[in-house]
């Protein structure tokens, strides 16, 4: 091993490591909860917090045999999935025409996008519903499927108008030379340089698509086969017992399409796209 | 592109906004008017039903679209109207800040920071001249002290008590910006260090770390759940007491979430927690925009990994995270759920005033739900707007992140 950078590398572990103790000891924490007897989210006794102490999987059973979780867990991966693609459609075309077209009203419009999250989103939901209540959308994936989407536009096109901007324009000026219209610059040019960007939406995309619960709780209360994963968790409290060691248990097995996703996605967080493009 | 004008330049650019333009105007900008119309009226439990028969309201209020077959509300109470002196929702938050001792208090504030702005400005213009004359230590040391001086001649400590004591409208604002402001650069340290580390290629298990660094984000999406625990651990039976009494023999265990201080020191823990990974991912994302050659560059004079920190790699990922530190902030300023449920607006602090980690929008939370008065926070929803809408548009000034690739 080259000794001279094994004094950086050894610093980066140790960093690293108590990164993973600091994300990762809570996630530990509800795993022990998800086994526990009783629904108990906590245990006063100090092994208790460290180490698994009368684990059952019994949590894990009933989530996945007893009650419609893989149901749920369908209708949230049609709407976290089909909320990304649209994410991605929708957001590029914008931040493109931010970023390299001439226009007026271009920096307005993009203020004007930064100042409307200035506004309490959770203040909006009750307009939010019922607008598309009267679009017919009520009780429907789609539905949600709009919503979650513009609740990501903005900061999507944002992100990707950023990373447009550091694209060096020769490239497309270059295609220009040998006849690219805007359309073509864009789709042929443009977006595969910015694969980083994309990923990055989509993943923002997903997630934001995977654990919202109050748009959803209004918008799809029922019937149980349509709910999406944490209308359908919360909906098992009832007013006497919160099973703890089931939310638990649920919480958990939702991590599994993210890390799925994330781990598929995070290989396009490459760089070096744009070598060699043009000289200078 | 240069050489195009007219309709067909016109139609391209529109075809490229459309979609976007329309979901901001539907879910985003439709709220909002159907906000301020609420803030206007005197919507609460005793009146909680539209009025269809008034023009204005037929217009705005779903509930009222003959077309979609939607029918009125029907209700034994009278329906919402318009209210007499218009802005008195408004009047009811804000009245104590319009009098005289209050407007005083708060000119002394904004006096209080003139040093502050006025070393940013000389800053800038001796970093655009050919040769300082006075060194950026000298411009800021001076401010420091023009700071600390101000803040004893002009009493400012007994201002922030009085604007403080005036209204609980003032003290939820200023504990959120002082929260917002304490969570910002913590992201961003904890993402900057931890995409650095995960960007290099020769990391051994550098897939794993990237997998296992991004997982509070996924659970936050249950954030009930994640905020529940770390409130656990913060309690006085809780994790960090009994680790704390089992390694310090004299340890007696310390009610962390009754302590103002650390309350609020956790409720911020619990947020970084949750947000780092998002800088983190967008730093990532940015990094990648770097060529390798400015690296290669800097290495051949040289350069310590300090250097090529602070003259490559920062100035160059900026455009790309700025927006995502504006939109945080604006975020964070707004966030509810964690403070709720970690300290459910935090240790009181006395009847009637807000608790330590009462933020925006617990504090609206609490307002709604005890009282149900949906005008008052139609308003305060509205004040909230225009404080952050300022704020932005003072930020995109400093940042000049509107800047598209010509300029």
């Amino acid at each position: 091993m080259n000794t001279r950078r094994l004094g950086p590398l050894l610093v980066q572990y140790v960093i690293l490591l108590i990164g993973i103790l600091f994300a990762l000891y809570p996630l530990w924490f509800i795993f022990l909860a998800s086994g526990r007897v009783g629904n108990r989210l906590y245990s006063v006794n100090l092994p208790g917090m460290f180490v698994p102490i009368d684990w059952t999987a019994d949590n894990y059973r009933t989530m996945l045999f007893e009650i419609p979780f893989l149901q749920w867990m369908k209708n949230s991966l049609i709407v976290a999935g089909t909320t990304t693609l649209a994410c991605l459609l929708i957001c590029t075309s914008a931040a493109f025409a931010f970023s390299r077209f001439r226009f007026r009203g271009r920096e307005a419009g993009l203020i004007l996008f930064l100042a409307i999250q200035a506004f309490p989103g959770v203040l909006a939901l009750v307009p939010q519903a019922q607008i598309l209540g009267a679009l017919g959308l009520y009780g429907s994936r789609l539905g949600l499927i709009l919503a979650y989407t513009s609740f990501t536009l903005v900061f999507c096109t944002w992100n990707l108008k950023g990373y447009f901007d550091t694209i060096p324009i020769d490239l497309e000026e270059a295609g220009r030379i040998d006849g690219c219209g805007p359309v073509q610059s864009f789709l042929l040019i443009a977006l595969p340089l910015a694969r980083p960007a994309l990923a990055v939406t989509a993943m923002f995309g997903f997630f934001s698509g995977w654990g919202e619960y109050p748009l959803a709780s209004v918008l799809i209360p029922a019937p149980d086969a349509a709910k999406t994963v944490p209308v359908g968790m919360y909906g098992l409290a009832t007013t006497q017992s919160i099973p703890w060691g089931l939310f638990a248990a649920g919480a958990l097995m939702l991590l599994v399409p993210l890390m799925i996703v994330f781990t598929y996605l995070q290989q396009f967080l490459e760089s070096g796209l744009t070598l060699g493009g043009v000289k200078g | 592109m240069v050489g195009w004008s007219g309709t067909r330049k016109a139609v391209t650019v529109l075809a490229f906004i459309l979609p976007t333009l329309l979901g901001v105007i539907l879910f985003n900008i439709y709220p909002m008017l159907y906000n301020v119309f609420i803030s206007f009226t005197n919507r609460n439990q005793f009146h909680p039903n539209a009025d269809c028969t008034d023009t204005l309201s037929s217009v705005i209020e779903p509930t009222c679209w003959a077309f979609t077959g939607a029918k009125p509300p029907q209700g034994l109470a009278d329906p919402f109207r318009i209210i007499s002196p218009l802005l008195d929702n408004y009047n009811t938050l804000m009245g104590n800040l319009i009098k005289p001792e209050s407007l005083t208090s708060l000119l002394i504030l904004v006096v209080w920071f003139v040093p502050v702005i006025a070393a940013l400005w000389v800053d800038r213009q001796q970093h655009r001249k050919a040769q300082r004359t006075i060194p950026t230590g000298a411009i800021w040391l001076a401010a420091l002290v023009a700071f600390v001086a101000l803040f004893y001649l002009l009493k400012v400590g007994q201002n922030l008590q009085q604007l403080t004591d005036s209204g609980a409208f003032f003290a939820v604002v200023f504990r959120t910006a002082l929260y917002v402001a304490a969570c910002i650069p913590l992201f961003l340290l904890v993402g900057l260090t931890f995409a650095l580390i995960l960007n290099n290629e020769h990391l051994p298990g550098r897939t794993f770390f990237r997998v296992a660094l991004i997982l509070p984000w996924g659970v936050s999406t249950s954030s009930i759940i994640a905020a529940l625990v770390w409130q656990f651990f913060f309690r006085e039976q809780g994790t960090i007491n009994q680790v704390l009494q089992a390694l310090i023999i004299s340890y007696k265990p310390f009610a962390f979430l009754n302590n103002n201080f650390w309350a609020f020191f956790a409720v911020t823990i619990v947020n970084v927690w949750m947000t780092y990974p998002f800088f983190m991912v967008v730093i990532l994302g940015a990094l990648q925009s770097i060529p390798k050659e400015q690296y290669e560059a800097a290495d051949v004079d040289g350069a310590s990994w300090l250097t090529k920190l602070r003259h490559i790699t920062l100035p160059l990922i900026r455009p790309a995270i700025m927006p995502a530190i504006v939109l945080s902030s604006i975020t964070t300023f707004q966030m509810f759920g964690t403070a709720w449920a970690i300290t459910r607006g935090g240790p009181i602090q006395g009847a009637g005033k807000p608790g330590a980690t009462e933020f925006v929008m617990v504090y609206a939370y609490k307002q709604v739900f005890e009282t149900r008065a949906y005008g008052r926070m139609g308003a305060f929803a509205v004040i909230i707007f225009i404080l952050l809408f300022v704020a932005t548009l003072y930020s995109l000034r400093v940042t000049r992140i509107t800047k598209g690739a010509y300029e």
